[in-house]
């Protein structure tokens, strides 16, 4: 039962390590990497004046010092609603309440760039979610969600994620399921996608229910994965098979 | 939806060769999926970037299906002059995307 071996999660490593050398070189280089049209696109409309309300950099002047970081923190429990919310909900939560505009919506090239461009302000810095206090339950809620069998296959997160790391699986190579680098490029995309539409298609792959974009269940299992990969830096955008 | 980066240096020495990357913004669609109204939806991809430089084109690219979304394409010339190189995406539908750079030869 070689399958059941669970090491301790030992070291944590970030997706860009099982990369191969081209692939890596391709996400280091701002000439090669697709994933910074996306951020050069969210650059613009943080800046950009919506109909009616105002800019982001309105309030976030100097985005590049005061957003500096913020990455790191989601996902984060709301104070005022006691939800968690990753950066996507935090973004189309001050578009809504704040910009009084329609949400942008799950997926939308438009909170995918933004997303990428607040996210890429962060490159480099570790990441640094609170698993503690208000966050505890829904991170306690992440980590069942990581260690539970599931889907048709009865497969856990924690079978592969843990135990076969390193291994193949198709033709890829089985990483840690560390989101630092989300939303990503991804070759099987040709695009931009979250960290959601990743965990979707994990779960299609153990033939299990897919949950929608920003459904609970996701936003505790990215609340655990952030404090499995505390510390690791944020690599966004970058490019993933 | 289009865009484009263009890498390459300011400046070059006469005779210099010089390296220009191009990586473009475009869904690439091959088109042929069902519009859900009982017709395809039609091809579009970018089918051409040409590189025109001195009153000279200095470089094309003809692309097919097979080409991937976000194209990336890198290619040299020889600095001669200094004066703008202009490239020019067409379009399946005949709409065209030009960006400019330029090149100072010293």
């Amino acid at each position: 039962m070689a399958l059941l071996a669970l090491p301790a999660a030992a070291q944590v490593k970030s997706g860009s390590e099982f990369l191969s050398p081209g692939m890596a070189r391709q996400q280091a280089d701002e000439t090669r990497n697709p994933g910074f049209f996306w951020v050069e696109q969210g650059e613009g409309l943080f800046s950009a004046r919506p109909p009616q309300g105002q800019a982001c950099i309105v309030c976030h002047a100097e985005p590049r010092q005061s957003l500096r970081g913020a990455a790191t923190r989601y996902p984060q429990v709301d104070a005022a609603s006691g939800k968690l919310l990753n950066l996507e909900g935090r973004i189309e939560q001050c578009r809504v309440e704040r910009q009084t505009q329609p949400a942008f919506g799950h997926e939308s090239a438009e909170l995918l760039a933004m997303t990428a461009y607040i996210a890429s302000l962060s490159r480099g810095l570790p990441m640094d979610v609170a698993t503690d206090g208000a966050a505890k339950p829904f991170y306690e809620a992440g980590k069942a969600f990581f260690e539970r069998r599931q889907g048709q296959l009865n497969l856990s997160c924690q079978q592969c994620h843990d135990g076969l790391v390193g291994q193949k699986l198709r033709g890829d190579t089985i990483s840690h399921g560390a989101g630092t680098g989300y939303p990503a490029y991804r070759l099987e995309w040709n695009s931009v996608g979250s960290l959601h539409r990743r965990l979707r298609a994990c779960s299609l792959g153990v033939r299990a229910t897919q949950f929608d974009f920003g459904s609970p269940e996701y936003l505790a299992l990215e609340l655990y994965l952030a404090g499995r990969a505390k510390d690791l830096p944020v690599e966004t955008p970058a490019i993933r098979r | 939806m289009f865009n484009a980066r263009i890498t390459m240096p300011a400046e070059a020495k006469a005779g210099e060769i010089v390296e220009i990357r191009v990586l473009t913004r475009h869904p690439m669609d091959r088109g042929g999926q069902s519009d859900g109204k009982g017709g395809t939806v039609p091809r579009k991809i970018l089918n051409r970037l040409t590189a025109t430089y001195a009153g000279d084109q200095i470089f094309r690219f003809d692309m097919h299906t097979g080409v991937a979304s976000n194209p990336f394409v890198s290619f040299t010339t020889r600095a001669v002059a200094t004066g703008d190189i202009v490239f020019e995406w067409r379009e399946d539908g005949g709409a065209t995307y030009t960006r400019t750079s330029r090149l100072t030869v010293t």
